[in-house]
């Protein structure tokens, strides 16, 4: 009878198995690529391909869902502008249908959900190398799927561009086949400090006693490392001092014993790094405890969200941080307006944020290291993106270029600060939308 | 228990001979992962199926052996396999701490405490500097080796792997359900006051279970940890984990040392294939399928895939004996 059981057991086992085998195909990685074109492929002898496939791996359910979905919405705009032809965006590959260098080949983006689970990103990065046969991939936005998803990405020596994932620990790992478009925690730091001078020479705020704000998960202790790391190797000498620093749970759900904290040390400034829900508690909470700073700089995180600003009101005014764009810039940069525009279809008329133009920019980046590469070949589309400076006409700076990290040395963020319910670009000067204001009571706003 | 043998190297020698069938990468990830759970189920399955004692913080175990090679190979470049055994021995440890406060709980307060456990270790990792703390650990990539427990170029070997580790875990399981402690932990599930009043030291014996359930589901861990190469406090010590660990044993069949294997094999490849038709599409829809199945399933079934299956031999048994009987009436 058991005997019998037991083969029973194995037949249902068998079945669904080979169901789930079934459901995939068979699995080199693109670079070995059988492709006829990869063996005469050369700079003289362009690729024609009907289209290349490239592989956006984002939390599309799970907690950062929201974001997921609007990432995936940059996306499609930025592969919308590519296939079609958009003569009237002056940006690379817009003007034309598809990649002009590969027989004006269509891009083909396959969507993957890593559900802000880590193994789920390294399983689905493998999926979409060896199954869908990708040839470039982008995401992950949380720093912990990015990790397992490039070192598979490395593994078959297959390019990774991430586009807003901000941990500098992913650019510290010497992988030669991932590259990173948004500034990382390291560089938002020190672009931090100088604006904070900045506020200092031209308010004459006297900010010098720094509080750092913190959630406990990479992107939190990282960015309160970063801070340390500055002050000692730079601003420390030029009077800077941290009174306070305060980590709290990812899963918080009252902060008043931390605002507490933070008013006891009565920090000039606080560096904060937080999400979208935490943030909107600690400003509560500080207007309910009467906390007042005289700056708040804030990491990549919840006050980038333009829910920020529909949850707090005004009292979400004066809270600065940096950002890759800001709808008040939109007048000044055509190319990001229309961008705008294009996107404002798909999310329903909400304005494109930071972390989405970034994603945006992976895979303009990705076409453009395709189209310029003139090959489908992974070894060729890496060594042109690690060696080439992208137009890049939709950031402030212009342009993208990585260094032998994989880091777009061109900052792409500039500091934002919250007035009248608007992200006006305050720092630096040049991209500036408006000065920056002082820190104002609660009650007079 | 020589039958069941038989069976159980029937079923491994199937599940062996499947990827060379199969050649697919996704397939072989999908068994991959299928094995480990299936390993942490028949872990799970011994403190609870046998025991009969609910634990929801198996996943502390599990992370616990996780880590414990990861640390090692991290700082200190010490081989996982030797990582595993310390992972174990820390994992039986802390399980042997935990037990004798918990086991003096009953029921659901058993439960809630296993959880609590659970949480508390992690918020220790998660506050730990020595193991990067919230940031967790990326594993270093090195040249394919059976030391190093790394295999870049192939998922076969973790597959084998991870079928060698299953073959013994559920060897242990099935040597455990007809030995002495096997019966003695199944009297304990039925009555507790019963098994104390023929003299089982009840407290003792949930221990052995609750330290040999820890130190296998350590040993999952470090295969887990060298296989994705990643780990940090948010994946591994998850209320998520513990209940993946519950569910696809209830699924399958609990107390029964085919339930894990069963419940694995159904709802590993579900998820991961409802995911890849479904995920990217961000409607979140191949989760509620997923869900949708579990509920029919607890619904209909609250015995497990096992349950019915058993239901079906039976009644066929039944009919041939009926028509045996039949044929010697006339």
């Amino acid at each position: 009878m058991k005997s019998k059981l037991a083969l029973l057991l194995v037949i249902a086992m068998m079945f669904t198995l080979v169901v789930s085998g079934c459901t995939s195909t068979q699995t080199d990685a693109p670079k070995q690529n059988e492709t006829p074109e990869k063996s005469e492929t050369s700079e003289e002898t362009p690729t024609n391909v009907d289209s290349v496939k490239v592989g956006a791996i984002l939390p599309l359910s799970g907690s950062a869902a929201a974001t997921g979905v609007k990432l995936r919405y940059a996306v499609e705009v930025a592969q919308e502008i590519i296939n079609g032809d958009h003569p009237d965006i002056a940006m690379p590959l817009a003007e034309g249908m598809g990649l002009p260098n590969l027989g004006n080949a269509k891009i083909e983006v396959v969507f993957a959900d890593h559900q802000g689970n880590p193994e789920v990103a390294k399983t689905e990065a493998e999926r979409l190398i060896q199954n869908e046969k990708v040839v470039s991939l982008l995401g992950a936005y949380q720093s912990s799927a990015t990790k397992p998803a490039s070192q598979a990405s490395e593994r078959f020596k297959v390019p990774f561009v991430a586009g807003s994932s901000s941990s500098a620990a992913l650019t510290q790992r010497g992988l030669k086949y991932f590259t990173r478009i948004a500034p990382n925690d390291d560089m938002e730091t020190e672009v931090f400090f100088e604006y904070i001078k900045y506020l200092n020479e031209e308010t004459d705020a006297n900010i010098k006693k720094v509080g750092v704000v913190y959630i406990d998960n990479e992107y939190g202790v990282h960015a309160a490392e970063m801070v340390d790391k500055w002050l000692e190797a730079k601003y420390g000498a030029e009077g800077f001092e941290k009174v306070v620093s305060v980590k709290y749970p990812a899963d918080v759900s009252n902060v008043d014993t931390e605002v507490q904290q933070i008013k006891a040390a009565n920090p000039d400034v606080l560096f904060h790094a937080s999400y979208i829900g935490d943030i909107t508690q600690f400003v509560k909470k500080y207007k309910e405890f009467g906390f007042i700073p005289k700056a708040v700089v804030n990491y990549c995180g919840g006050f980038q969200d333009p829910q920020f600003t529909v949850n707090l009101g005004n009292d979400g005014d004066y809270f600065s941080g940096g950002a890759a764009c800001t709808p008040q810039l939109f007048g000044k940069m055509e190319v990001v307006n229309k961008i705008n525009e294009l996107y404002k279809e798909k999310s329903g008329g909400v304005d494109i944020d930071g972390p989405a133009l970034e994603e945006f920019a992976s895979l303009m980046v990705i076409a453009d290291a395709i189209n310029q590469a003139k090959s489908t070949d992974t070894e060729k589309i890496m060594e042109t993106i690690r060696t080439t400076k992208f137009e890049a006409p939709y950031f402030s700076t212009s342009a993208i270029e990585f260094d032998e990290t994989g880091q777009n040395i061109h900052s792409a963020s500039f500091m934002v600060q919250t007035q009248g319910t608007k992200y006006e670009a305050v720092f630096p000067v040049d991209v500036q939308t408006a000065k920056p204001v002082p820190f104002k009571d609660w009650t007079s706003r | 228990m020589v039958k069941n043998i038989r069976s159980l190297i029937i079923l491994i020698v199937a599940i062996a001979i499947l990827p060379l069938i199969f050649k697919s990468d996704s397939f072989h990830n999908v068994l991959v992962l299928l094995l480990i759970f299936a390993t942490l189920g028949e872990a799970w399955n011994i403190i609870t199926g046998f025991a009969g004692q609910t634990s929801f913080g198996h996943a502390a175990f599990f992370g616990i052996g996780a880590y414990a090679s990861s640390v090692l190979f991290y700082r200190f470049n010490i081989s996982p396999w030797i990582g595993m055994f310390v992972g174990a021995i820390f994992a039986a440890g802390v399980a042997a701490i935990i037990s004798y406060p918990c086991f003096r709980l009953k029921d659901s307060y058993f439960a809630i405490a296993t959880l609590a456990v659970a949480e508390i270790i992690k918020q220790l990792f998660v506050s730990w500097d020595f193991v990067e703390g919230a940031t967790g650990i990326s594993l270093p990539i090195v040249d394919d080796s059976l030391w190093h427990m790394q295999f870049n170029s192939s998922k076969l070997p973790y597959l084998y792997l991870a079928l060698g580790l299953f073959a013994i875990v559920i060897f242990i399981c099935n040597f455990i359900e007809n030995s002495k402690i096997g019966f003695y932990l199944k009297a304990i599930r039925e009555s507790h006051e019963v098994a104390e009043s023929i003299g089982i030291n009840t407290t003792n014996y949930k221990t052995y279970a609750m330290v040999i359930s820890a130190a296998l589901s350590a040993f999952a861990g470090t295969l887990y940890a060298q296989y994705i190469l990643y780990i940090d406090p948010f994946m591994l010590f998850t209320l998520d984990m513990s209940i993946k660990i519950v569910l696809l044993t209830v699924l399958g069949g609990i107390g029964n040392i085919y339930g894990p294997i069963i419940g694995a094999a159904i709802l590993i490849p579900l998820s991961e294939t409802t995911r890849i038709v479904l995920g990217g599409t961000g409607s979140g829809i191949d989760l509620m399928i997923f869900g949708v199945l579990v509920i029919l399933v607890a619904c209909f079934q609250p015995k497990g895939i096992i349950g019915l299956v058993q239901k079906i031999v039976n009644n066929i048994k039944k009919q041939k004996v009926g028509e045996g009987k039949v044929e010697t009436n006339s």
